[in-house]
C-alpha cells in the first residue's frame, strides 16, 4: 500500500465542496494532480489499485459538487405567492388554444369500446398494471411449469410480481365478485381494459406495451354459439355494418373449447369480400377456472374472450408503425384532432 | 413445422384442393402460416438415361454424354437417334445410369426462390454442345449433397417428370407450432393425417406396424442386452432398447425417403440415422442409438442402462464435443454409473456412432416432460427430437415405433436384431375414460347433434364411443393425453364437425342497464377538459430506466425493479407520471414545438406503499400535466395552475394551496419554493401538487425554463367531485354593484389570504357576492405589493343603494387590513 492518505485527501476535498460558491473548481485542486502524479510514480504492481482508488475519489467528489451546486442554485430560487392566479405585474395566462389539443387515439378507442360493451350490458373494470402469479396463470388453470406459460413472455419483479400479460388477470376477480349475482338469479357480465406487457423486443409490429379488452359472461345455460353471437354482435355495431365471422381452433389453458376469432375485413376500413381480419382469442370458460372462483361448473357455464385495442386502431386510422403509440411525439399525437 | 400434402395422402384421402384442405385445416385444426406449391419448382425436371459417356478432350473432368428424355422435351438438339448431348463433370457419371435432367429452359431448382432464379440454357463448353445438366442433389435443392449427380434409384421411363417419380409434385403446409403445444401427437405425419381425415368427416385407417403392441423382435439372441433401471418413475414412463449387430453406416436411405425428410427440414445423413428421423416425423416419438461397444465398455462389469437425474457436480462430453456441467434436476443416461447421455436432448460423445460402428443399442424412450423443458432452457439445445419431447410423448408409442425401426435397419442398412427388445415400464395406465351426454354437447356448444353424429365424429380419429341411451362412455386413445374432462371432450365435437356450423344467437339477458363506472366517466372528463384546453395526451411506458428516476429526485429502492427485462430503459415501475412526461419534453421542444403540454392518465406504483388485502403491491391512478414554451419567461407555476384550476371548474371542486411539505416521491421533482400542495376544500384531501421544477430536474430532462406541471390522484379527485352537490343559485330581480378596491400589503401576505378573508366577510351577509382578481402589481423597490380584487354585490330582496354597498365592503376592508396588516390604497 501506498504511504499516501487517499482517504484525508477525500476528505479535505469534500469539505472544499461544502462550502464553496463554486464547487467545479475544486477539481482544479492541486491535491487531485498531485493524487495523478503519484500513480506514475509507483510500482507497477500497485499502480492499478491506487489508481482505482483515486478514480472512486474523483467519482465521490463529482457528485458532491452537483450537489453543492443544485444546492446553491435552488438557494437562487426566488420563492412565488403560490394561492395567486398570476404572476406580479403580469397578466392571466391563457389556456392553449383548444384546436390545439388532442386526444390519445387509444384511450379514445378504449372509450369507445368500453361504450358499445357498457351499452350491450356489460360493466367494466380496469385491469393492473402489477399482479401476482395466481391472479395470472394459477386461477386461470396454468399449472405450475407448463408450457403454455412461455408464450406469455412475461417480466418479472424481483419480488415475483408479473406485469400481467394479458387482462385475463381480472377475470378471477370478476368472476369471485359476481358469484352471488349469479347464484340470485343473475348473470356475469363485465369486460376488463387495459395496460398488458411481454417481454419482447420492439419493432413497427411487436411492442412490450399494449392495450387489451377481455370479456367475461357467465349464466345458467351459455353457450359457444352465444359467445359467437355476442362477438359478432359487438363488432357489427362498432363497424356499423353486418359482418361474417370464422374461428379457427386454438389453445389457452383457461377455456375450453378454445378459438380465434375473426371478422370479415369491413368496407368501411378496406376491405373485400375474403379478406379477414383475425380479432381475438375466445371460448367457453374451463371448468377449472370457475371451480377456482367458488362457481360450480355443473350448474353455471360461461365463455370469454380477449384481444388487442391497438390493432382496431391502426386499421381504422391506417397506422403504419405500432411505436408511434408509447413515443410522445407531438408529430403524431397532434394528428388526432377531434 | 413442414407437412407435405403428398406425404399425408400415404395415409388419409384427401378431397378437394390444396386451397380447401389449407382453408378446413385452418378453421378445424391449426393455423397455416404459408403454404408451398412444390411442384412448381420440379415441373421442368426430367428422368433421363444415359446412353453414351465419354471424357472431353482437352478436360481432365468432363465427360461428354448422350442422354435419352424419352423424346419429351421440346425445342432441343438431338442427335440422329433422337438423343441429347449434356456434358457433365461430376465424378460418378457413366453410361447406364438413370439421372435427373434440368434441360434447357429450365431453373436450377436451387436457385428458385432466389431473387434471380438461374435459367439453363444450351451452350457450348470447351467447345463442345451442352444442353442443360444433370443434376446433383443439392442442385435439385434435395439435400446438400453434391459429391456427384443424383443417380436415381426408381425404376422409370425416361422421359417420366422426376417430380411425379419422387411425390415432389407437392404441397408444403408450414404449421405454427405454438399452436399445436397441446398436441403432441399433432407432431407427427401420421397424427396430422389422423386429423385430416377426421376434420374431413372421414375414419381414418392406422397402418397395422403403429398397432404394434408387443415388441416381439426375431433375433438370433448373439448379443447381451442390458438391464434398464429407470430410477424414478417421475423421470420417465418407458425407456425400451434393443441391439442390432452389422449396421452399415456408410449405407444410405432410398432418395424417395431422404426427399420427405427434406422437404420436412431434415437433413438425411445415413440410412441409421435417416429411419430414427423419418420414424420421429412420421410419430412423433424420437429414437437415439449408442454405439453398443462403446457402451458396454463405459459400463463396465455392471451393464445397466439407469435413467436418472444427475449427481451434484456431475458433467457430461456431448456429442457435439462440448463437455456440460449437469444440474440435478437433468435426466442423464447412465450405463452403469456413468453417465452416457442427456435423456431426450443430446447424446454423449462416449457412445457416438461413427463409421467404424458395427453394434447399436436403439433407444426408443419418453421422458417427463417438464424435466425436458428446463433441461433444453437451461442447456440451450433446441432440436427437432427435444421440441416433440417437451411436449409429452405417449408411452404406448414406444414398441410400435421400435419394431418398425428394426425392421428398417434390417432392410436399409443390413442389419440384424441380435437382442430381444427389453424394457423398464414403470408409466403403465389404464385408458382415460369421460362421461359426457348428448345434452352436454349441445348445451355447451349451442348445437343440435344426434347421439350417432358424437360417435361417429369421435370415432373417426380414434376414441372409443360407447352409448347408452342419451349418456356415452368415451374411451381416450393413448395419444390423447391432454383429454380428461368432458368439456375436452365437447371440443373435439365442435371442432371436428366445425365450429363455423355453430348457429349464432345472443344470450337472454334480464334487462337492467348498467350503470357506467363513475371513475371512468371522471377520467373522461378530465381527459376531455384538458383537450379543450389545448393539451395533448399521450402514453408513456410503465417502466422506467433507473436514470430517469434519479434525474426525477426519486429514489431507485423504491421502485419494483423488473429482473427479466430485454432493455434498461425498462427497469424499474415508476412511482409518479412526471418523470415520463418531462422526458418527453426536450425531443418535441428539438422538433420545432415551442409551446405545448403533455398530459398522461395512467398508473403508478411504489414499493413503500406495501399491498392490499389481495397480497398484490397497491396500485395508485395519478392524472399529470407539463406546461412549457420554449420562449416565454417568468413564471409557469401559473400557467400549470390555470390548466389545473380549469379541469377542477368543470367538475365543480374548489382547491386550495399549501406549502410543499414531506419527503414524498410524488415531490421529489417538484421545487418547493414554487409548487403548492392541493388541498379539496370541501372534504380536506389531499388531490396532488402543482409547480416548477427543480433546477436539477430541469437540467437533466433539458427543460425549457418555463415550464411547470401538476400531478394528482383522480381517486381523490372523484370523491372530492361526487361531494360537490349542485351548486346553482337563484338569480336575483334586482340590480348588483361592483366596486374595485387596491390592497397594499407585504410581500409576504399570500394572495388567498386577502380573498378569503373578504369572502368570509361577505358570506355572513346573506348577499350574492363574489370576489376576483383584477391585478397584482409589485414595484422594483420596496417590500409591499398591490392586490386589486373586485367584489361584486347583489341582494335577493332590493336594490342596494349606495350607503349599503359601501357599509359592506368597508366591513370587507376592515376585516382584511386586519389580516394582512396592509392597507387600501
Amino acid at each position: 500500500m501506498s504511504i499516501y492518505d487517499v482517504e484525508g485527501v477525500k476528505q479535505s476535498l469534500l469539505e472544499k465542496v461544502a462550502q464553496s460558491d463554486s464547487p467545479r473548481d475544486v477539481l482544479k485542486a492541486p491535491e487531485i494532480r498531485e493524487l495523478y502524479g503519484v500513480i506514475g510514480s509507483l510500482p507497477a504492481e500497485e499502480r492499478g489499485a491506487f489508481g482505482k482508488q483515486v478514480n472512486e475519489v474523483k467519482l465521490v467528489v463529482e457528485a458532491a459538487i452537483e450537489a453543492r451546486e443544485n444546492e446553491l442554485e435552488s438557494a437562487d430560487v426566488q420563492p412565488l405567492d403560490v394561492t395567486a392566479p398570476w404572476d406580479v405585474n403580469s397578466a392571466q395566462p391563457a389556456l392553449l388554444p383548444t384546436e390545439q389539443g388532442t386526444q390519445h387515439p387509444l384511450t379514445k378507442e378504449l372509450e369507445n369500446v368500453v361504450d358499445i360493451f357498457t351499452r350491450m350490458g356489460f360493466d367494466a373494470v380496469e385491469s393492473r398494471q402489477i399482479d401476482d402469479d395466481h391472479h395470472m396463470f394459477g386461477a386461470l388453470n396454468f399449472p405450475e411449469d407448463h408450457p403454455a406459460r412461455d408464450g406469455y413472455d412475461t417480466f418479472r419483479t424481483e419480488e415475483g410480481f408479473i406485469p400481467p400479460a394479458h387482462t385475463s388477470t381480472m377475470q378471477h376477480r370478476i368472476l369471485k365478485e359476481g358469484k352471488a349475482k349469479l347464484e340470485a338469479g343473475g348473470q356475469i357480465a363485465a369486460i376488463s381494459y387495459g395496460r398488458v406487457f411481454r417481454n419482447e423486443d420492439v419493432d413497427a409490429t411487436h411492442e412490450h406495451t399494449f392495450y387489451q379488452c377481455e370479456g367475461v359472461f357467465v349464466s345458467d345455460d351459455a353457450t359457444l354459439g352465444q359467445m359467437l353471437g355476442t362477438l359478432r354482435s359487438f363488432f357489427e355495431t362498432y363497424y356499423g355494418q353486418e359482418l361474417r365471422v370464422k374461428t379457427q381452433p386454438a389453445y389457452f389453458p383457461f377455456v375450453e373449447p378454445g378459438l380465434e376469432f375473426a371478422i370479415e375485413k369491413p368496407a368501411a376500413i378496406g376491405g373485400k369480400p375474403g379478406e379477414w381480419l383475425e380479432m381475438l382469442g375466445c371460448g367457453m370458460i374451463h371448468p377449472n377456472v370457475l371451480r377456482e372462483a367458488g362457481i360450480d361448473p355443473t350448474k353455471y357455464r360461461g365463455f370469454a374472450w380477449g384481444g388487442g385495442v391497438e390493432r382496431l386502431v391502426m386499421l381504422k386510422y391506417g397506422i403504419e408503425d405500432l411505436r408511434h403509440f408509447e413515443s410522445g411525439k407531438l408529430a403524431f399525437l397532434r394528428k388526432f384532432a377531434s | 413445422m413442414i407437412i407435405s400434402v403428398n406425404w399425408l395422402k400415404h395415409f388419409t384421402q384427401i378431397n378437394g384442393t390444396v386451397d380447401e384442405l389449407a382453408t378446413l385445416i385452418g378453421a378445424r385444426l391449426v393455423e397455416i402460416e404459408s403454404v408451398e406449391d412444390l411442384g412448381e419448382k420440379y415441373k421442368d425436371v426430367i428422368v433421363a438415361k444415359v446412353v453414351e459417356c465419354g471424357p472431353l478432350e482437352n478436360s481432365d473432368h468432363l465427360n461428354v454424354t448422350k442422354i435419352d428424355d424419352g423424346g419429351v422435351w421440346q425445342g432441343v438438339e438431338r442427335d440422329e437417334n433422337g438423343l441429347v448431348q449434356v456434358v457433365c463433370g461430376a465424378p460418378n457419371v457413366r453410361a447406364g445410369l438413370s439421372v435427373a435432367w434440368l434441360p434447357p429452359r429450365s431453373i436450377v431448382p436451387e436457385t428458385y426462390n432466389d431473387a434471380e432464379p438461374f435459367v439453363l440454357g444450351a451452350k457450348p463448353l470447351r467447345g463442345v454442345m451442352s444442353n442443360g445438366m444433370l443434376a446433383s442433389a443439392r442442385e435439385l435443392d434435395l439435400y446438400d449433397d453434391h459429391s456427384g449427380i443424383l443417380e436415381l434409384d426408381k425404376e422409370a421411363a425416361p422421359g417420366t417428370s422426376f417430380a411425379e417419380l419422387y411425390e415432389l409434385n407437392d404441397y408444403l403446409l408450414d404449421i405454427e407450432n405454438k399452436s399445436l403445444t397441446h398436441r403432441p401427437d399433432a407432431f407427427g405425419v401420421l397424427g396430422f393425417a389422423r386429423e385430416v381425415a377426421g376434420i374431413q368427416g372421414l375414419p381414418f385407417e392406422t397402418p397395422d406396424w403403429l398397432n404394434v403392441l408387443e415388441a416381439a423382435v426375431e433375433n438370433d439372441g448373439s448379443a447381451e442386452a442390458p438391464t434398464i433401471q429407470i430410477e424414478d418413475a417421475g423421470l420417465s414412463d418407458r425407456f425400451q432398447a434393443i441391439v442390432l449387430s452389422g449396421v452399415d453406416e456408410t449405407a444410405k436411405s432410398p432418395i424417395q425417403l431422404q426427399t420427405y425428410l427434406a422437404r420436412s427440414g431434415v437433413r438425411p445423413i445415413n440410412a441409421s440415422v435417416d429411419v430414427s428421423n423419418y420414424l420421429m416425423l412420421l410419430t412423433g416419438q424420437p429414437s437415439h442409438t449408442y454405439d453398443y461397444d462403446k457402451l458396454k465398455e463405459v459400463a463396465g462389469d455392471d451393464f445397466t442402462i439407469r435413467v436418472r437425474t444427475a449427481h451434484e457436480g456431475e458433467t457430461l462430453v456431448l456429442l457435439d464435443g462440448k463437455e456440460v456441467a449437469l444440474d440435478t434436476s437433468d435426466i442423464v443416461i447412465a450405463a452403469g454409473q456413468t453417465a452416457v447421455g442427456l435423456a431426450g436432448i443430446m447424446g454423449g460423445q462416449s457412445t457416438l456412432v461413427d463409421d467404424s460402428t458395427k453394434n447399436v443399442l436403439l433407444e426408443v424412450a419418453t421422458f417427463d416432460l417438464y424435466h425436458m423443458r428446463s433441461s433444453q432452457m437451461r442447456h440451450g439445445i433446441f432440436s427437432e427430437a427435444v421440441t416433440r419431447f417437451t411436449k409429452g410423448i405417449p408411452a404406448p408409442l414406444s414398441t410400435p415405433v421400435l419394431v418398425e425401426a428394426v425392421r428398417m435397419l434390417e432392410s436399409q442398412t443390413g442389419a440384424k436384431a441380435t437382442s430381444a427388445a427389453v424394457q423398464d415400464y414403470p408409466g403403465v395406465r389404464e385408458p382415460i375414460t369421460v362421461r359426457v351426454s348428448e345434452a352436454q354437447v349441445n348445451g355447451v356448444l349451442g348445437t343440435q347433434f344426434a347421439s350417432e353424429d358424437i360417435a361417429n365424429l369421435l370415432e373417426n380419429v380414434g376414441f372409443q364411443v360407447a352409448f347408452e341411451g342419451l349418456e356415452a362412455t368415451v374411451t381416450v386413445p393413448y395419444w390423447r393425453q391432454d383429454i380428461h374432462i368432458s368439456e375436452d371432450v365437447i371440443e373435439e365435437v365442435g371442432r371436428l364437425a366445425g365450429f363455423d356450423s355453430i348457429n349464432l344467437t345472443l344470450p337472454r339477458r334480464n334487462f337492467v342497464a348498467v350503470r357506467p363506472n363513475s371513475f371512468d366517466e371522471l377520467r373522461t372528463i378530465v381527459r376531455k377538459s384538458l383537450v379543450r384546453a389545448g393539451a395533448n395526451e399521450l402514453l408513456t411506458y410503465s417502466f422506467v430506466h433507473g436514470d430517469t428516476l434519479k434525474k426525477a429526485g426519486q429514489n431507485p429502492d423504491n421502485s419494483y425493479r423488473i429482473i427479466n427485462s430485454i432493455s434498461p430503459e425498462l427497469q424499474y415501475y415508476r412511482q409518479s407520471l412526471t418523470p415520463s412526461l418531462l422526458s418527453n419534453v426536450f425531443a418535441n421542444v428539438k422538433a420545432g414545438y415551442g409551446s405545448f403540454a403533455l398530459f398522461e392518465a395512467n398508473k403508478v406504483h411504489e414499493k413503500g406503499d406495501g399491498l392490499n388485502d389481495e397480497q398484490v403491491p397497491i396500485e395508485s391512478d395519478r392524472i399529470a400535466l407539463v406546461v412549457t414554451d420554449a420562449k416565454k419567461k417568468g413564471a409557469a407555476y401559473y400557467d400549470a395552475k390555470r390548466s389545473l384550476e380549469y379541469v377542477l371548474s368543470v367538475l365543480g371542486v374548489r382547491v386550495s394551496y399549501h406549502p410543499l411539505d414531506g419527503d414524498v416521491s410524488l415531490f421529489a421533482p417538484f421545487e418547493p419554493k414554487r409548487s403548492a400542495f392541493i388541498i379539496d376544500e370541501a372534504t380536506n384531501r389531499a388531490l396532488g401538487v402543482v409547480g416548477e421544477y427543480k433546477k436539477s430536474v430541469q437540467k437533466a430532462f433539458k427543460l425549457p425554463e418555463y415550464t411547470a406541471g401538476f400531478e394528482i390522484d383522480p381517486r381523490e379527485l372523484l370523491t372530492s367531485a361526487q361531494s360537490v352537490g349542485f351548486q346553482y343559485r337563484p338569480l336575483s330581480r334586482y340590480p348588483g354593484t361592483e366596486r374595485d378596491v387596491c390592497f397594499q400589503v407585504s410581500q409576504s401576505v399570500a394572495y388567498d389570504e386577502i380573498v378569503s378573508t373578504a369572502e368570509k366577510v361577505l358570506g355572513e351577509t346573506g348577499l350574492i357576492t363574489s370576489v376576483s382578481p383584477l391585478d397584482l402589481y409589485q414595484s422594483e423597490e420596496g417590500d409591499t405589493k398591490n392586490v386589486t380584487v373586485r367584489i361584486a354585490l347583489a341582494s335577493y330582496e332590493k336594490t342596494m343603494t349606495n350607503e349599503e354597498v359601501t357599509a359592506v365592503i368597508d366591513k370587507a376592508i376592515e376585516k382584511v387590513v386586519e389580516a394582512t396588516e396592509g392597507r387600501v390604497i
